[in-house]
């Protein structure tokens, strides 16, 4: 039997200097030697899936990558050359600003990686402080010139907003500081309250309330500058440039910047990918799997030679296409009627007739022959519209 | 056994006065029960009654007891509800027998319930003998106890006998005082059988199980008894009594208590305090009848709409034990389908709606309990409300009386301001108020039964650290100014919330609902107007503001499964939402409403 080859690849790199205070990742402060035993284990899954993979996009994520040192680097990018995994047209690696070094970002580089992601969060060292953090603004800046150096010329920059204690007058700063930088993407979203974290208790035993109308006006603020300074919003909370050194480069949809995550939108439009690493999540051929999360497990069943996976879900092709339709619809330029078709096999038109006119005529959408997406004011009550196409 | 040898009583006291160890002792040594038989307390039977330590059905006891005088008796324990919403139950059960034992207390004194089940005990013409009991506790006031025997109940001191139920001391001086003092059953003089029927429950294989005393002539299988306010004739297919469990006997005589079974498929047929007599030559019927009406009701709905069938086969299973529990398919657009069910009180309603969560494992939700109220119509005609829902238009109604109740109160003296501070905010009106010893006073007040139902017996028992005790008799209705309040949802009334208050305090309970449920309703994409009402008056206004956005601040490929799962979820929330106008409310935002 012979598959089409899967062309996005996840790895998760469960390790973090230390734990922020929001943060719900699957991730841990570890000893060197589980982040060591993890490494072996990670080279053996890249072993059990790399027949079937032929990846356009990576993304390294977390965790911290760039806790990895040079030695552990060296190991997995070897081994991904060696199993012929590297190349990607776009292969991104998260980095947190405390951690960057030049060596680092030079391997990384002329391994192929050609995008980084930077968890920012803020330019406030106080807030920096509040969501427990480990690096200041200053890194930021040093690591950003770091990268530069290195050869990096896509950068994405993560902030946050609504951040308990954050005012108007400090996201203002942040967001001045943010785009003087002159990254290529920018990832800004509201703080999530996830269970199980510090932040949520907090939240929970009232030392601080949620103000939602100050976060709207964040936002408003966030997409206003953003697309003053030549960034254009390609999903709810990402921005990308449209150039490339100068020259237009194709895109890869209308609506969507040249410089956008094409790994992230792969997502979003419902393709495949492997999920490698604990915790991480995979979608191949329709069926979606969970490793899991403990990094000990994980790495004793890959030890004996098989794959970490905690469980499977495989849903029927039209609750399969409504989730698909559900969260494309997070992108700006929503589904393209032959696209959705496509990768589905069904047709938006027929199926969600009733909840495209609803959602129309409610202001929350538009559509013409070409497709249907959500209005800036539809984008943001996104979850409202999504639910109504699940099956 | 003849007439003159047998004696019928009940024993009547304030809960933990200790009337079921008492029970036991005398079933035990009456060798009625030997004491490896003995499981602590014996005649209260279902779970909830231990541990609430009330009892709530009464089971009449057959015990041998051989006098000192070497005569053999036949004493009837017919045991009574421990609590006011029962006082029907309780006097049917008092017109049983020929005295009671009161119980007090010796290191508690008189408490409310002493009060106001003696003066049941004395409408019914009981000889009663007071016990004063726990007397081994080391501060036992024996004096004071007398004292209040004599100032509060008018019972002569020197009538008391002493004990410790705990300890067996007295008991035989109650066994011999029950032989000496109460008088032995008389026939009445009728033609024919008369026996009152006092009580019943449901035997899967028996059918009603009717507990009777026979006052005049005999009751034995084979025979055709009247029933003769139910208007129902039926064959007598077994008699008998219990000793505590049930045996056959081949009749029942004179001033004998036992029980009967008839064939009868529901305890609705049997009404408590029924005359039974013989259908061929009928005596007429025993005194003191009354039909019980349920005095508190309130919806009863399923939380899960699916159970509906379920909860309703399950009411009726309650009712085959409990024929003071009454039910009628109801309504509501916010709950959907359930019940409007009407009980004694509203211990009674607490112990339903518990047995129908524990026993029956169901989800339910009760609406807010609501008396009787009495409506007179401009026309004049009379009718009775018991949902606000059938409260006709104002311009309709002439008056409204709502029931009133006689409350004892009993409280140490620090606290009588702050007692009487409570009955004023009850709209209630102290009568008059009674020393009862150095430490206590009782107040004796009218209050709306209204008023009573809910937190009333809470809050004296925390203003006076569970020092204060009360209890209370049925009164008349009295005129009021009653108005509905109407809770409304952009506009549309939300019948759940929807009570019948007096006119002054109409604005701060729906104010208060009001506040309660704006914290409930979630935000819609418009603003959400919540409004107290009162006719067309508005008395109370919140807003909940529109939501802003409803969206997921960042989601890749790690959360797609999860906030898919999510999504499911809000989606299957909204479906069992009702509508109110473009107002969308979850279920269990009423449910939380009426829960606090
Ligand atoms: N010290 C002492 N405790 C008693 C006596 N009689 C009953 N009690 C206790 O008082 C509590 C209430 O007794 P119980 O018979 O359940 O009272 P009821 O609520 O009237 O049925 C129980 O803990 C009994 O053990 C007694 O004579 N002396
Ligand atoms: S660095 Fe990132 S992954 Fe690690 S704890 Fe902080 S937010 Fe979570
Ligand atoms: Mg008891």
């Amino acid at each position: 039997m012979s598959f089409e080859p899967v062309t996005s690849l996840y790895v998760h790199v469960p390790f973090c200097a230390h734990k922020c205070a929001y943060c719900a990742f699957y991730s841990e402060a570890s000893s060197g030697e589980l982040i060591q035993r993890y490494v072996q284990a990670l080279i053996r899954e890249f072993e059990l899936v790399a027949a079937e993979l032929k990846p356009r996009t990576i993304f390294f994520g977390g965790g911290t990558p760039s806790l990895l040192n040079l030695r552990q680097w060296s190991q997995i990018l070897e081994t991904m050359e060696r199993l012929n995994l590297t190349g990607a047209a776009e292969w991104t690696v998260e980095c947190n600003p405390a951690t960057v070094s030049l060596d680092k970002a030079r391997l990384l580089r002329s391994h192929g990686v050609n995008r980084i992601s930077m968890g920012v969060q803020s330019f406030d060292d106080a807030l920096l402080d509040r969501l427990g953090r480990i690096h200041s603004r200053e890194m930021v800046f040093k690591s950003f010139d770091t990268l530069r150096a290195a050869g990096f010329d896509n950068i994405n920059l993560d902030l946050m907003f609504a951040i308990p204690g954050q005012t108007p007058a400090v996201w203002g700063q942040t967001l001045d500081e943010a785009l003087a930088l002159g990254s290529e993407h920018l990832s800004s979203y509201e703080v999530i309250y996830e269970d199980d974290t510090p932040l949520f208790a907090q939240l929970q035993a009232g030392e601080f309330e949620v103000d939602e109308e100050l976060a709207c006006a964040m936002y408003e603020e966030l997409v206003r500058r953003a697309e003053a300074a030549g960034f254009q919003q390609y999903e709810i909370a990402n921005f990308a440039r449209n150039q490339l050194g100068g020259s237009p480069l194709t895109a890869e949809s209308p609506g969507i910047p040249a410089h956008a995550c094409k790994h992230n939108i792969n997502y979003w439009r419902g393709g495949c990918y492997h999920g490698l690493g604990p915790s991480a999540t995979g979608y191949v051929r329709g069926v979606r799997t969970k490793n899991w999360s403990n990094t000990q497990l994980y790495c004793e069943q890959l030890e004996k030679g098989r794959r970490a996976i905690e469980s499977t879900e495989k849903l029927g092709a039209l609750a399969r296409a409504g989730e698909t339709a559900a969260f494309g619809l997070r992108m700006n330029a929503g589904w393209p009627f032959e696209q959705f078709r496509r990768v589905t096999g069904q047709d938006l038109r027929h199926e969600w007739r009733g909840e495209m006119d609803r959602l129309i005529k409610q202001g929350w959408a538009r559509a013409d022959s070409e497709g249907f997406q959500l209005t800036p004011a539809g984008l943001r009550f996104a979850d409202s519209a999504a639910e109504l196409f699940l099956r | 056994m003849d007439a003159t040898h047998i004696r019928n009583f009940s024993i009547i006291a304030h809960i933990d006065h200790g009337k079921t160890t008492l029970s036991d002792r005398l079933l035990h040594r009456t060798g009625t029960i030997a004491t490896r038989d003995m499981e602590a307390q014996m005649l209260d039977s279902m779970d909830l009654e231990r541990e609430r330590g009330i009892t709530i059905k009464a089971h009449p006891v057959t015990m041998t007891y051989t006098a000192k005088n070497g005569q053999v008796y036949e004493l009837n324990l017919i045991d009574t509800p421990g609590h006011v919403d029962f006082s029907y139950e309780v006097s049917r059960s008092l017109s049983a027998c020929e005295g009671a034992l009161l119980i007090i207390d010796a290191a508690q004194g008189v408490e409310a319930q002493t009060v106001a089940n003696v003066h049941l005990a004395m409408k019914q013409n009981l000889t009663i003998i007071p016990v004063i009991n726990k007397i081994d506790l080391p501060h036992a006031d024996v004096a004071l106890a007398k004292t209040q025997l004599e100032d509060i109940l008018a019972i002569p001191a020197e009538t008391a006998i002493l004990a410790s139920a705990k300890e067996g001391i007295g008991i035989e001086d109650i066994l011999e005082a029950i032989v000496a003092r109460i008088p032995p059953p008389e026939p009445t003089g009728a033609a024919s059988l008369q026996a009152l029927g006092f009580d019943s429950y449901f035997d899967t294989y028996k059918g009603v199980v009717t507990h009777v005393r026979v006052f005049n002539g005999e009751l034995k299988a084979g025979l055709q008894v009247k029933l003769l306010h139910s208007g129902k004739n039926v064959e007598v297919k077994e008699v008998g009594s219990f000793n505590p469990k049930p045996y056959i006997r081949e009749k029942l005589e004179v001033g004998e208590t036992g029980y009967f079974t008839a064939n009868i498929k529901s305890p609705k047929e049997v009404k408590m305090g029924d005359t039974v007599t013989d259908a061929r030559n009928p005596s007429p019927a025993l005194p003191g009848f009354k039909e019980i009406h349920p005095m508190v009701f309130s919806g009863i709905y399923p939380i899960n709409t699916a159970d509906y069938e379920h909860l309703k086969a399950n009411l009726a299973k309650l009712q085959l034990n409990d024929s003071a529990f009454v039910y009628q398919a109801e309504s509501s657009v916010a709950l959907g389908f359930g019940f409007r069910c009407g009980f004694l009180g509203l211990l009674h309603l607490e112990i339903v709606q518990e047995r129908l969560r524990r026993e029956y494992n169901m989800d339910i939700i009760a609406t807010y309990p609501s008396v009787v109220y009495r409506v007179t119509m401009t026309d004049g005609t009379l009718k009775e409300v018991d949902n606000p829902a059938f409260l006709p238009e104002v311009n309709y109604i002439q008056k409204i009386e709502e029931p009133m109740v006689k409350a004892f109160v009993i409280c140490p003296n620090e606290y009588i301001g702050d007692m009487m501070a409570l009955i004023a905010e009850k709209r209630g009106a102290v009568d008059h108020t009674e020393t009862l010893d150095s430490r206590r006073v009782m107040l004796t007040s009218l209050l709306p039964l209204n008023e009573i139902l809910i937190d009333f017996h809470d809050r004296i028992k925390s203003i006076t650290r569970g020092f204060g005790s009360m209890d209370y008799e049925h009164a008349d209705y009295t005129e009021s100014d009653m108005v509905k309040l109407d809770m409304l949802v952009n506009g549309e009334s939300v019948d759940a919330f929807s009570c019948i208050v007096h006119r002054a305090k109409a604005e701060s309970r729906g104010r208060a609902l009001a506040a309660k449920l704006k914290e409930v309703i979630p935000k819609q994409q418009y603003a959400v107007a919540i409004q107290g009402a009162i006719g067309g008056k508005i008395i109370a206004r919140e807003t909940v503001s529109a939501m802003r956005k409803d969206v997921t601040a960042k989601c890749y490929g790690g959360d797609i499964t999860r906030k898919r799962k999510l999504l499911e979820k809000q989606k299957e929330g909204k479906k069992r939402m009702k509508a109110f106008g473009s107002v969308n409310i979850p279920q269990e935002a009423f449910i939380e409403v009426l829960k606090a």
